[in-house]
């Protein structure tokens, strides 16, 4: 029985979500990884298996199948690694719960580091079969497993739901312990984590905001726009004008695209040149970005093609005709800025230093899912 | 048209969740891309390494439409057989493609409408592409604004999506383009103007009812044809009435704006975001390519949403690697940039590659370089081989040092031999023997049998094939064609020149593309693009209000001539009812104003050119005259009589053009042996008669349709034509005898001089700079029928210039050049017309809002023209490009 007679169920979903991430017509982060968990609650729901492996290689399908769709959009791989994990867990304890307690390994920090977080299935499973609430495979009645184990699963689809509905929230709830008043705080692009981040400061906070326009996407058009209709002093400035004014600015915040293994990140382009400026300053810079965002990738820096190159048009206009013919336009959507540009990470899960951030992807995720 | 749903509600609610249609054009009707496309429909050619029809469907998709039908007529098999094994018949894809067979009589794309007719499958408003579109534009914000506007105006039946791009741009066509007229306001297309890159079309005509009713109007000469349509249902109807559209630009659109009956709207669509193009021609091929390549089409990209399916890398500077590293490259060949290598091939050393595109499975041999060249799948590139701007098919094998240069095009499975070297431009297929045996698997219909006699004349033209294609070649070399070939062609769309400027590598620059007829006009006309179109000067018969740049002319180019062609039929059957008619008129005494209803009815059934009435009533009004042999006295008698009598029909029939009127007069005469000699007399009594004046005469004399250009020399008609125009000549210089002895009487309001015809001459001279400048730009070769349709209304205005503007000539609206030229000055400058000229991009011009009052003030012949004079003028002047 292999998996791919599973995945025909909810295919219908997996292809037009497949379909849109590849047009590009789901795009920013947080609304591909929403898009992810839905389908995947879909899939979920409607999978037979018998047992846990089955529902896994299922899962790790579908989610295959829309990481090729849009490699560059990595919290889709993401939540589906995330959403691996959880049903792991679930599935070890509910069937574990009638099992005596096994004989635990011991904790050790090298262990720790190897494998990351232990999971307890590892010893789980093999136990389960004595259960009688929860059977794998069992041959009278191959359904039973699943039946039983559904709303569990639905349970953890939910809750990795529930923390991308609220990620806003979570990050920006320690924001005015990280902004003083009558700071300078310069940003870039429009992230709406930094958006968030800054008006949840703003509470408790009379500080000013320079917002760099982020050309020739502009976002920083739409930031600066949205910040000061929230009350915050905003000034908006030129991308050329970032290191000038960069003597002035207290910390820099940064969205993210996705946080890399080694800490390092890919953000709107820009970013790199106002971390680089910042450093030169020795101005703290601080990136804001919800757990979702951790990529368990390390090479992605070697890969021109990650930053996502658009099409010219922003930069020349496509009526230029004789200047079409003769100059070849790059315009990268992404910038890479590496682990030592950065100095804090905010997220959802507490604040980190770019050195952990390959601690927090090892609790997070599970080691087998890296390649899905 | 099928049915609608019943009550407004039930309808609504059609309207959420009503399915998107789309119609795609898979044929092409026409031969650019021969001989790539023998055994194989234009449709299936892949461009970067996906079929054309992949691209569709993509483009499609990416606007959510639901439901496709493709029509294909050629090789519908094939069509059939790769849109069922294509991804999109999978279930998942939730798009349904019908694949439609079109008969094989179809032979246009109004031929396909009118299957679609038949067929009875649109239910509502569709998307009408062609099967060879690469486009990234939001279709459904198209559909939406469409549907908006046809909820609030019915007639609004079309929407075309435009693209700016500029005069010169490698994607706009240079072949086939068109100028819009637009309403900036609502993008209404007020006017369509077909425009062809051979010959070079020099002016478009507007009608005058546009300039009045719009108080603004952009002229676009700057918009690429996307080629994507929003169509409602009732569209196939029209073309199912009009049996005589053919082609959707040319026929449906211009026919719709211009008809006085159908009474629709046609809309632009002016894309901002998003790219759009149509692989119309292999020029077209090698910009689409590039345009793909240097990511215009993001994220319809090779390495994001490979419509084929395939995944590449994308490396620096826009190289595109197919991703599963079943690519070999060597360490010593070079790709350059905007280059797409497909998936299994092989690149020996030394071998350079640059801005090409590469198939699967190819081999590219040592030392081997690629310079724009597209090589189709499974090809051999023999070691030292140079391919540069040409089209390679698959199954090619090169041997080694073959040298394919610019705007080759080598079809499918072609072997050339060791060192050959092609000509330039040369186009090579694979001899019959094995292809004719595919062919026979096939439906053999029409087709295939076509090409099949096509093949046979290709290879009964063989003598120097060998010598071109090398040893052990199984090919055959396609006649290189030539401007005296086309001949016999029917459109001149498809004439060897204009092609010339749809192929790729060709940069036709030896063409002639400025125009031929334009001696005297200066610089900005030899600056200005090959398909630049001058806004033409005043003609004698606007009033100073019609305003800036946009006057028009009666004597429209070659532009007009092209739809004379396609409606021949239709105006030989026009001129016998338009000869009954009058011949009534004549025997049964009707009077002048029932005579004049009667054509102007006719010309509105055949929908012929206001020219054609003219010269029909001129025409008949000569042959009327009983002929008085050798008593010049009686002759004259009668002749007066005559023109009193019905001359005054001439200028009734809808529209005032003196001019035009003596050219009909001189050709008609010179036509008619034994009348040539009434030439004279006709003219004098026309001028008594007030239907021309002097300045009318000068500048018919100066018009090099007068002088009998365009008329083969020696001709019978071109004799009498010049024995004319030295008649004429004569008459001239009377007459600017007998308006010296006069022209103390010059400052005379015009009102008072009328009842003298003869004094009119020198009050209206100034004028005459403009006429005369006019006649001598226009037409060139031949006399070009007039589409032009003027109001009646303005007729009475025609001879009352502004009581005070005698002295003060009215410019054309471009002030830069237009220095008013003494009075009645022999040769005048050519400055005005050239100044008028517009730049190829766009000239966005207000017509001064006063338009319309003015217009009414004149036409009433009131005296109030001062200031309505002053106030365009400065309107003018703020006009202009």
């Amino acid at each position: 029985m292999g998996p791919e007679l599973h995945t025909i169920h909810g295919h219908r979903a997996v292809e037009t979500l497949a379909a849109k991430l590849r047009r590009r017509q789901v795009v920013g982060s947080r609304e591909a990884a929403l898009e992810t968990v839905l389908v995947l609650r879909q899939v979920v729901s409607k999978a037979r298996f018998s047992n846990i492996q089955q529902l896994i290689a299922v899962i790790r399908g579908v989610g295959r199948r829309l990481v090729e769709a849009q490699p560059k959009e990595h919290t889709v791989g993401n939540t589906v690694r995330r959403i691996l994990h959880n049903i792991r867990e679930e599935a070890s304890s509910a069937t574990k719960v009638s099992a005596a307690a096994p004989a635990r390994n011991v904790y050790t920090i090298s262990k720790f580091v190897l494998q990351g977080q232990p999971r307890k299935h590892n010893a789980g499973v093999p136990k389960s079969e004595a259960t009688a609430t929860l059977t794998e495979d069992d041959p009278n009645d191959p359904d039973s497993f699943a039946r039983g184990l559904k709303p569990v699963l639905m349970e953890a689809i939910q809750d990795v739901l529930d923390e991308l509905e609220t990620v806003y929230d979570n990050v920006s709830k320690n924001a005015k312990d990280h902004i003083h008043s009558d700071e300078i705080i310069l940003t870039i692009g429009h992230s709406k984590t930094v958006e968030a981040f800054l008006k949840s400061a703003a509470h408790y906070r009379n500080y000013t905001v320079i917002v760099a326009e982020t050309a020739p996407s502009y976002s920083g058009h739409d930031m600066a726009r949205s910040l000061s209709s929230a009350g915050i002093s905003t000034f908006l400035v030129p991308d050329s004008s970032i290191f000038a004014i960069m003597s002035r600015v207290n910390k820099v915040i940064l969205g993210a695209h996705a946080i890399l293994a080694n800490g390092g990140l890919v953000a709107v382009a820009g970013s790199l040149l106002a971390a680089t400026a910042a450093q030169a300053h020795s101005t703290p810079v601080v990136v804001c970005a919800g757990q979702f965002k951790l990529t368990p990738l390390w090479n992605l820096y070697h890969d021109y093609g990650a930053l996502d190159l658009g099409d010219p048009s922003s930069v020349l206009g496509f009526e230029e005709g004789k200047l079409v013919e003769r100059v070849d336009v790059v315009n990268p959507y992404y910038d890479y800025v590496s682990p030592e540009l950065v100095d804090v990470f905010i997220t959802n899960d507490g604040d980190h230093p770019p050195s952990s951030v390959y601690r927090l992807i090892k609790e997070t995720y599970d080691d087998d899912d890296n390649e899905l | 048209m099928p049915p609608k749903s019943s009550s407004g509600k039930e309808k609504d609610i059609a309207d959420e969740d009503e399915v998107l249609q789309a119609v795609i054009l898979a044929d092409s009707f026409n031969k650019r891309f021969k001989p790539l496309t023998v055994g194989k429909p234009r449709c299936l050619l892949p461009i970067c390494n996906a079929t054309l029809l992949d691209w569709t469907f993509e483009s499609l998709a990416l606007a959510g439409v639901q439901e496709i039908f493709v029509i294909c007529r050629s090789y519908a098999d094939q069509v059939k057989a790769a849109i069922r094994d294509s991804k999109w018949s999978k279930p998942s894809s939730g798009i349904k493609i019908v694949p439609i067979v079109t008969a094989k009589e179809t032979f246009s794309p109004g031929d396909a409408m009118r299957d679609i007719y038949t067929h009875q499958i649109i239910t509502s408003d569709f998307v009408l592409v062609t099967g060879d579109l690469v486009s990234n534009v939001r279709i459904d914000e198209v559909v939406r604004a469409h549907k908006e506007r046809r909820r609030t105006n019915k007639d609004a039946i079309m929407t075309i999506v435009v693209k700016e791009a500029g005069a010169v741009h490698r994607t706009r066509s240079r072949g086939v383009s068109g100028v819009y007229v637009l309403d900036p306001n609502t993008s209404e297309c007020l006017h369509y103007e077909p425009v062809l890159g051979y010959p070079p079309a020099s002016r478009v005509t507007i009608p005058r009812e546009i300039l009045a009713e719009h108080p603004e109007v952009e002229i676009r000469n700057d918009f690429m044809d996307c080629s994507i349509d929003v169509c409602s249902v009732e569209v196939p109807s029209l073309f199912q009435d009009n049996f005589d559209y053919g082609d959707i630009r040319r026929d449906f659109v211009y026919g719709v704006l211009t008809s006085d009956l159908l009474m629709k709207n046609i809309y632009c669509y002016v894309a901002k975001d998003g790219y759009a193009a149509r692989v119309a021609d292999t020029r077209s091929y090698d910009a689409v390519s590039k345009d793909i390549l240097s990511r215009w089409t993001f994220p319809l990209v090779p390495d994001n949403n490979h419509p084929g399916g395939h995944s590449y890398e994308h490396l620096r500077g826009n190289k595109y690697i197919a991703k599963d590293n079943s690519v070999s490259l060597s360490r010593t060949c070079k790709i350059g940039n905007n280059t797409l290598i497909g998936s299994h091939t092989t690149i020996a050393e030394n071998a350079t590659i640059h801005a090409s595109v590469i198939g699967q499975r190819c081999t590219i041999g040592a030392g081997a370089t690629l310079r724009d060249a597209y090589i189709f799948d499974d090809t051999e590139v023999g070691e030292g081989c140079f391919v540069g701007g040409s089209i390679v098919g698959s199954h090619v094998k090169l041997g080694k040092g073959v040298r394919v240069p610019n705007g080759c095009i080598i079809a499918d499975g072609v072997v050339i031999g060791e060192g050959a070297r092609l000509r330039n431009f040369e186009r090579v297929s694979k001899k019959r023997g094995a292809s004719s045996k595919a062919v026979a698997d096939g439906s053999d219909g029409d087709d295939e049998d076509d090409e099949d006699s096509e093949l046979e004349e290709i290879e009964a033209h063989q003598e120097d094939a060998a010598t071109i294609l090398g040893k052990d070649s199984n090919a055959l070399v396609w006649p290189r064609g030539s401007p005296a070939d086309d001949e016999d062609e029917l459109d001149e769309r498809e004439h060897y020149n204009n092609l010339r400027l749809m192929r790729i590598g060709d940069d036709a620059s030896d063409l002639e593309l400025s125009d031929a007829g334009s001696n005297t006009s200066s610089d900005s006309e030899t600056e200005s693009e090959s398909s630049s179109i001058h806004a033409l000067s005043r003609t004698s018969s606007m009033t100073s209000v019609s305003g800036p740049s946009l006057s028009h002319s009666d004597l429209s180019a070659q532009t007009s001539a092209i739809h004379s062609l396609s409606s021949a039929a239709a105006e030989t059957e026009f001129r016998s009812e338009v000869a009954q008619s009058l011949e009534r008129a004549f025997d049964e005494g009707h009077s002048v104003e029932n005579a004049a209803v009667e054509l102007k009815t006719l010309r509105m059934a055949s929908n012929v050119p206001l020219r054609r009435v003219r010269e029909a009533v001129v025409g008949a009004i000569v042959d009327r005259v009983p002929l008085v042999p050798g008593d010049a006295s009686a002759q004259r008698t009668e002749i007066a009589k005559m023109v009193r009598r019905w001359g005054p029909l001439i200028d009734k029939i809808g529209g005032v053009d003196p001019v035009e009127t003596i050219e009909a007069l001189q050709y008609h005469c010179a036509a008619a042996g034994p009348r040539q000699g009434l030439f004279a007399q006709m003219l004098v009594a026309l001028y008594q008669q007030d239907l021309v004046d002097e300045d009318d005469i000068r500048a018919w004399h100066k018009s090099p349709a007068a002088k009998g250009e365009g008329v083969k020399p020696g001709s019978p008609l071109a004799e009498g034509l010049q024995k004319c125009w030295e008649v004429g000549a004569k008459l001239l210089e009377q007459l600017s005898e007998e308006s010296e002895e006069e022209s103390e009487e010059e400052e005379a309001p015009k009102a008072t001089v009328k009842a003298a015809a003869k004094e009119e001459g020198e009050s209206d001279s100034e004028e005459s700079e403009d006429d005369s400048v006019r006649s001598e730009d226009s037409a060139p070769s031949k006399p070009a029928p007039s589409s032009a349709l003027r109001p009646p209304a303005s007729s009475t205005s025609l001879n009352a210039p502004p009581a005070k503007s005698t002295s003060q000539p009215v410019q054309p609206s471009v002030p830069a050049k237009a220095a008013p030229a003494p009075a009645a000055a022999p040769t005048p400058p050519p400055a005005p017309a050239s100044a008028a000229a517009m730049p190829a991009q766009s000239a966005s011009t207000s017509v001064p809002k006063t338009v319309p009052r003015v217009a009414k003030a004149e036409s009433s012949e009131e005296s109030s023209e001062d200031d309505d004079d002053d106030e365009s003028g400065e309107d003018e002047d703020e006009a202009g490009p």
